[in-house]
């Protein structure tokens, strides 16, 4: 599944973002249905409360979620994609240098 | 009888009223003196380690979700302060690195002594300040593989060092953690002292220095050691404080007398003077001891700075004006100006003021060094507000992070991890740290006073004065960190 993640606006700072994952799609390009998207952020230091956002499906086969970036410095994104057979995938990327509001 | 009198024999009775002692409280006490407290008390710390080992090097990659990142940098680190304000040193008490190496030393027995020249606290001094920098540097906080090795590391560097050397030479010369708490532990209300002195006087055996013994063969020579006596040198009756003192409680066990106690004392009254301390000597001869000082306030400072949003401010200015990209240069300029310069400056100008101004006696370095000590609370509440930051706020996390190991072992025990549970609100955890901050600046001012008031009886205020001007600097300083949006670093050098 050629899943993208594409977070705005860019530079990154510290505030609400747009969090749009693309290419949730079979083997043929047809979007896939049923798949529920959880995004989570997390903090570069252990003790902080992450931030969770579900994403629902606002074109065929992409889904956005808001995610508030509460503080400046390095995040991790993680995508909690289920799919309609129950199956689960993880997706991850770094947001470095999240820049103060 | 006059006011005056009156006054004096009240202060007597307060003076005369017997100490709290931990080892008299019922179950607390009678567990302490069992032989094998200390023992039972490091076996879940070293489970924990191991676990923390295991999940650094094998768990998740994320530092908010790995065991190894959370408990060293949140709780282990939080619990350990609150310990050394509350009580005393009681992470040395239940040591894990120690319980590994007693039991090494069942078939190793060291045959050298620690080298003379070694006998002091410069190479704690350099690995306390070198493990700050690792922290920043490689951004130890973030990486539970790292985190890991670090707390491999020291096992290994434990056996080492005890494995060759005899008596407590890790603990009393080389380890970076134990002197950050000794240090601190001069402000904390507890301490393992002797009860009553005039027992002392007429004791022949000094058991709580050398220990007991009996032979073990048909010669005489060949001695089996039935109970250790104190094996960082601190003898009972001369001991003052709870510098070097790892609460080990082996001269509480080998007390034929039963005197010796964990009694409350004035925190941090063991800095408002200068007696000769067994094992130590006078601190105010003790530069090593002082450049310790220096860098646990110092570096405390230097450790916060690192995490607000300012500090990228610098580095990026500092990248420009000196053409270095790398971070490690500049990493290492900041800590020379904190850790070095600095302390020169505020400490040393302080020094020369206290001399100038006030006559006070004593070569430049001198009073420096003597001085120095008193810097000891605030260095302690600006690690308390730091440390007790990130515990607080983050109390809870140790739950759905412990729920995810056990779910990740296939053994979901505890449910799903909660990842919303995180700690208090910062309403509550900011005044908290402003109260640490208070009371490390009260501490300090007093135990400055205290000495200006000995040096100089007649100028006593001119002799404080440049000493309070210090403190409230870096309280100042730490305030305004505290203030300061709290950044998560590891960008240092994006800028």
């Amino acid at each position: 599944m050629p899943i993208r993640i594409h977070i705005f606006p860019q530079p990154v700072r510290v505030g609400v973002v747009k969090v749009v994952v693309t290419g949730v799609t079979d083997g043929m390009g047809e979007p896939l249905a049923g798949v529920h998207i959880q995004v989570e952020g997390d903090r570069a230091h252990p003790g902080m409360a992450p931030v969770f956002s579900d994403a629902p499906e606002t074109a065929p086969g992409t889904y956005t979620a808001r995610l508030n970036f509460s503080m400046p410095g390095d995040w991790v994104v993680l995508l909690h994609i289920r799919l309609a057979d129950g199956s689960k995938i993880e997706r991850q990327i770094d947001v470095r240098g999240v820049a103060g509001p | 009888m006059t006011k005056l009198q009156e006054a004096s024999q009240e202060e007597e009775e307060f003076v005369e009223a017997p100490p709290f002692d931990l080892l008299r409280v019922p179950l607390i006490g009678r567990f302490l003196e069992w032989k094998h407290a200390r023992t039972l008390l490091a076996i879940p710390m070293l489970a924990v380690s191991v676990a923390m080992i295991l999940q650094g090097l094998l768990g998740p990659t994320l530092a908010p979700k790995n065991l190894a990142t959370v408990l060293t940098w949140v709780h282990f680190r939080g619990v350990l302060v609150l310990a050394l304000l509350c009580a005393g040193n009681l992470f040395c008490l239940a040591c894990p690195f120690m319980l590994v190496r007693n039991a090494m030393r069942r078939f190793v027995k060291p045959r050298f002594n620690w080298p003379r020249a070694l006998r002091n606290k410069w190479i704690p001094v350099a690995l306390f300040a070198l493990l700050l920098f690792c922290y920043e540097l490689f951004s130890l906080w973030s990486s539970p593989w790292l985190t890991a090795w670090v707390i491999v590391g020291y096992f290994a560097m434990v056996l080492v060092v005890d494995g060759f050397f005899k008596h407590a030479t890790f603990c009393k010369y080389v380890c970076p953690i134990g002197q950050f708490n000794f240090i601190a532990a001069t402000a904390s209300p507890l301490e393992v002292a002797v009860r009553d002195h005039e027992v002392c006087d007429t004791c022949g055996t000094k058991d709580c220095i050398r220990g007991r013994r009996e032979p073990a063969g048909r010669t005489d020579s060949e001695l089996v050691i039935l109970q250790r006596g104190c094996e960082l040198a601190l003898f009972q009756p001369a001991k003052v404080g709870n510098m070097d003192c790892t609460f080990c409680l082996d001269c509480v066990h080998a007390c034929p007398h039963d005197n010796v106690g964990i009694l409350s004392r004035l925190p941090a009254g063991e800095l408002m003077t200068d007696p000769q301390r067994s094992g130590i000597g006078f601190f105010s001869r003790r530069k090593d001891i002082a450049g310790l000082t220096i860098v646990f306030c110092f570096g405390a400072l230097m450790n916060a700075f690192g995490m607000v949003s300012p500090v990228y401010t610098v580095e990026a200015w500092l990248g420009r004006l000196l053409h270095v990209q790398e971070r490690a240069p500049i990493l290492g300029l900041l800590f020379v100006v904190f850790l070095l310069v600095e302390p020169a400056l505020l400490l040393g100008g302080a020094a020369w003021a206290t001399r100038a101004w006030a006559g006070v006696q004593g070569a430049w370095l001198s009073v420096t060094v003597r001085y120095t000590y008193s810097i000891a609370p605030l260095g302690f509440g600006m690690w308390l507000a730091h440390y007790g930051y990130h515990f607080f706020t983050g109390l809870y996390t140790i739950v759905p992070v412990t729920q995810n190991a056990l779910a990740e072992l296939g053994w979901p025990v505890l449910g799903d991890p909660r990842w919303t549970l995180v700690g208090l609100p910062k309403t509550i955890v900011e005044p908290l740290e402003f109260g640490f901050l208070l009371l490390g600046l009260a501490g300090s001012l007093l135990i400055a006073w205290r000495l200006a008031e000995d040096d100089s009886e007649q100028h006593a205020v001119r002799a404080f004065t440049p000493w309070a001007v210090v403190c409230v600097i870096l309280f100042t300083a730490s305030v305004w960190l505290m203030m300061q949006p709290m950044d998560m670093r590891a960008t240092m050098m994006a800028g």
